[in-house]
């Protein structure tokens, strides 16, 4: 195979994994911290490409309306936290239940106000073009952005007095709370933090994917399977299931069609859970 | 069987209805449903069809999350392969044959192998609860996709395109035909009748279920899944009997949906359907079959009424009806279904105390220690029990007690590592065919993962498990319980919400399978737990000792040939700690009886020989008298090293 074949494919599956990641890490922060189901995950991703869009429109340009989009998806997790999330904690089933009513809701909400087409947003970025293929720009964007917003999680979690706080009421609720932790304010802290990485997800795709209501459920799924199959550990587990369940994805996709190559993504991971229950990152061997 | 007993079990039959009551209900509704479908027009009729099949749709999920616990958000996905399936075969066969009944048949069985693919997966990976929403979630769009995606000619089965986006069309309607008759094609009326018959019987057939043993240990399942498996009841096979029986009830309901329209198509994989299958549910009953039924009429109604002509806004109300519902209800779905679950059993009696009861519950029932404490059976000699009826096929059962060199049990070299933590490190032990003995150690010396070793609850990292000789390391904890490896855990694993006399049945249909017995030796070990007059309390309302001496009979009751102990004195009282050692040497006359304990007092007054483990490995054994004098071990207990 010819190097500039073999550069174009590595780089079309970096992206693929990218986008992957960039849609899981945001569940992946909900689930691993506060173990909420968070249904309505895929509607955020479209809330916040529909904010952009928003931006975009009323004349903002197109990277402060990626900001702005984030922000919001972040502060309408927030006071979703708030009224209705904060109620459920520790009601698994009922989180679930709850969050995909908002999400039937918001579908139609944004259906019934801007339709069920619409116009993409066009990135000022160009190409470039490595032997006989030519590479969008954007999707070296992608990355960084993925890369970015991954390390930039770990980093909050990891080196931030709100990380630890958000560490502590997640190992011990109860001992959080005697040590002196709000622990409800950090828990509305963590759901935005989630939904804010869900709305820079859903920005950063509206570009390259179609900005329509129902974009939610093409991410849902496999940001889910991503984000169980990473496991326990889930930053790094969602970095290596996003590597590994976007490779199937691509071969398959690459090989047969975008259809197979999401049941093979889909395929792959229940197999995955045959035999690792756990995840990725869990421990083996136990039941 | 007392006088006690019979009124007992006649009142419990009573009051969870009977097959005879069941029948006659179902026979009214149908004389009903079949009066009114000749009474107005024919097309009302037709349109109430799909609400029958819809209620048929909702009872599938009754049975799986009302009964099994297991929540799957694919019912609406299974009911589309089975639409589908009927299709397919409907337009390739049915000319030729003059019927469609086989092509119903089909979608059942299509429908139950697409459900067990799926179930096995996800039940024998262990995966929990939570992964199988999910599961069950993206396997739904991932076929909404595929489907949406074959309008290509390529895309057929025989005669009958996939249509893509638009759908299956032209599916011949449901038609039956007797032997070398002529076929004939179901009036809109007929099609009707059939119906409502369909979801009666099938709601019937889950009500049947719901009161043998099976239902039973369903529903006990759904509450302490651990102590099920423990008990020797196979977890995984039972829940992937349920979901494959949920799939083929949701695929007949699909058939006669695809022959009731004519006309399939892929947003029945969508999101909405799943959705509504869960709303109807969740508003009639998780767990009766009434509700099925009840939900379907109300939802639909109210979102046809309230969701716009054109039904635009059927989202909106009905993701409005789920946070209404969750947020609603204070204790949960979960909860207030586990209410109505206790309800529906009959078993009101119990809870109509209520938690709220355990303040002025009477006091604990002191343990006396019979003349003998154990009933015979549970040493294995009842004699209404003879060999032939059990059904442990392993290792024989030793008739008279084996020589005292013969190990029962024996971990031969075991170890278990989680991750770097090394918990068990190579220990070498061996336990007689009878008599006590106990395990002693620091926390974290290996005490409880080594008894997780023994039961199966977790699998080794290395070496080896005998039960008289044969190797059951690779066994699962059911096939060990059934073996006679009984286990009560170190935090009390009973049924907290079912009643006690429940808990105690469930334990004792595990080992003979056999209704009548069970009964009786419920009875008996009542009496003998002196628990008969917390018979109906829901076990979760018993005291903390109680609880323990519960579990204990639970184990008991499975007649165990190794019962593995965790703490059985913890947080009792001396008076009932002296109690439980009198209970734990009884058991160790004829059963090898392993005790882990902090409490030296109740190890000094078991008299047992005792074996500490230390960082995973065996640091000594000896009498207590002699450990007592060993300063080493003092050291490890404050440790000084």
């Amino acid at each position: 195979m010819a190097p500039d074949r073999l550069f174009n494919l590595g780089f079309d599956l970096f992206s693929g994994i990218a986008i992957l990641l960039l849609v899981s890490v945001g569940l992946a922060v909900i689930f691993g911290m506060r173990g909420i189901i968070n249904l309505a995950h895929g509607e955020f991703i479209m809330l916040g490409a529909f904010a952009c869009l928003s931006g975009v429109r009323s004349g903002l340009n197109v990277w402060v309306a990626m900001l702005c989009a984030t922000f919001v998806v972040g502060v309408f997790g927030i006071v979703l936290e708030r009224l209705l999330i904060r109620r459920l904690y520790g009601r698994l089933f009922d989180t679930m239940l709850a969050t995909w009513g908002v999400s039937l809701i918001l579908v139609q909400v944004v259906d019934n106000h801007y339709g069920s087409v619409t116009e993409g947003i066009v990135v000022p970025v160009g190409s470039f073009t490595v032997g006989e293929f030519s590479m969008s720009t954007y999707n070296v964007i992608l990355i960084a952005a993925a890369g970015a917003v991954t390390v930039g999680t770990f980093a909050i979690l990891r080196k931030t007095r709100y990380g630890l706080l958000a560490r502590a009421a997640t190992q011990s609720p109860t001992m959080a709370e005697e040590l002196g932790v709000n622990t409800s304010l950090v828990n509305m802290w963590t759901f935005g933090l989630g939904s804010a990485l869900a709305g820079a997800a859903g920005a950063l795709l509206a570009p390259v994917v179609g900005v329509i209501p129902t974009m939610g459920q093409v991410f849902v799924a496999r940001s889910f399977m991503t984000v169980i199959v990473g496991g326990p550990s889930f930053i790094v587990g969602t970095v290596s299931a996003s590597g590994m369940l976007g490779s199937v994805e691509f071969l398959a996709t690459n090989r047969f069609t975008p259809v197979i190559g999401q049941a093979m993504l889909l395929t792959s991971a229940v197999v995955v859970l045959r035999f690792m229950p756990q995840g990725l990152t869990g421990r083996r061997g136990t039941r | 069987m007392s006088l006690r007993t019979k009124l007992s079990g006649s009142k419990a039959t009573s009051a969870r209805g009977s097959l005879g009551a069941d029948l006659s209900v179902a026979g009214v509704a149908l004389a009903a449903a079949a009066a009114l479908g000749n009474l107005v027009e024919e097309f009302t009729a037709f349109e109430w069809s799909l609400w029958a099949i819809q209620a048929i749709l909702a009872l599938s999920l009754v049975l799986i999350w009302g009964y099994g616990g297991i929540f799957s958000f694919g019912q609406a996905a299974v009911y589309g392969v089975g639409g589908y399936t009927y299709g397919f075969w409907a337009i390739n066969f049915a000319d030729n044959t003059g019927e469609t009944l086989t092509a119903v048949a089909a979608a059942v069985a299509v429908g139950a192998a697409f459900a067990a693919l799926l179930g096995y997966f996800m039940f024998y990976g262990d995966v929990t609860n939570v992964y199988v929403a999910i599961i069950t979630l993206a396997t739904s769009l991932v076929l909404f996709a595929f489907v949406n995606s074959t309008s290509g000619s390529q895309y057929r089965i025989g005669d009958a395109p996939f249509g893509g986006y638009n759908g299956m069309t032209r599916i011949p309607r449901l038609t039956w035909r007797l032997p070398g008759g002529a076929g004939h094609e179901l009036t809109r009326v007929q099609f009707f009748v059939v119906c409502v018959a369909a979801g009666l019987l099938v709601a019937i057939g889950i009500r049947v279920f719901s009161r043998r043993p099976f239902g039973r240990i369903a529903v006990a399942m759904q509450h302490n899944e651990l102590r099920t498996e423990l008990t020797g009841y196979n977890v995984r096979a039972l829940k992937l009997g349920l979901f494959t029986a949920g799939g083929a009830i949701a695929a007949f309901a699909g058939a006669l949906f695809a022959a009731w329209g004519r006309f399939i198509s892929p947003p029945v994989f969508s999101l909405t359907p799943a959705a509504l299958v869960v709303i109807w549910v969740l508003v009639g009953s998780r767990s009766s079959v009434a509700g099925a039924f009840i939900g379907v009429l109300v939802v639909e109604g109210l979102s046809s009424w309230v969701g716009g002509a054109d039904g635009s806004n059927e989202p909106i109300v009905l993701g409005a009806i789920l946070i209404f519902i969750v947020g609603l209800l204070p204790g949960g779905v979960t909860a207030n279904a586990a209410s109505a679950l206790a309800s529906l059993s009959g078993r009101v009696a119990g809870r109509r105390t209520g938690p709220s009861a355990v303040a002025d519950a009477p006091a604990a029932p002191s343990l006396q220690p019979a003349t003998r404490l154990a009933p015979d059976w549970a040493n294995g000699v009842d004699p209404k029990r003879p060999e032939s009826k059990s059904r442990r096929s392993g290792p024989q059962r030793a008739e008279s007690a084996p020589e005292r060199s013969e190990p029962r049990i024996a971990a031969r070299m075991v170890s278990k590592r989680f991750g770097g933590l090394t918990a068990v490190d190579g220990v070498d032990l061996e336990f007689p065919a009878t008599g006590v003995s106990c395990l002693i150690g620091p926390n974290g010396a290996g005490k409880s993962t080594l008894f997780g070793l023994l039961s199966g609850q977790y699998p080794v990292s290395a070496g080896s498990v005998l039960l008289d000789g044969h190797d059951l390391t690779k066994w699962p904890p059911y096939r060990r319980a059934r073996q006679g490896v009984g286990v009560k855990l170190q935090v009390a694993s009973i049924y907290s919400e079912l009643p006690v006399r429940e808990n105690l049945w469930l334990a004792c249909f595990a080992a003979p399978h056999d209704r009548a017995e069970a009964d009786h030796r419920t009875e008996q070990l009542l009496a003998w737990l002196q628990f008969t007059g917390l018979a109906e309390r829901p076990a979760g309302t018993l005291s903390h000792g109680q609880q323990q001496w519960l579990e204990m009979g639970m184990v008991v009751a499975t007649s165990p040939r190794v019962v593995l102990l965790d703490e059985p004195s913890a947080g009792m009282t001396r008076e009932e700690t002296r109690r439980t050692g009198e209970l734990v040497a009884q058991l160790g006359e004829r059963s090898s009886v392993i005790v882990v304990e902090h409490d030296m007092e109740f190890v000094r007054q078991l008299g047992a020989p005792v074996t500490v483990l230390h960082r995973g490995r065996v640091f000594t054994r000896g009498s207590f008298e002699d450990l007592s004098r060993d300063e080493r071990i003092l050291d490890i207990y404050l440790g000084r090293e």
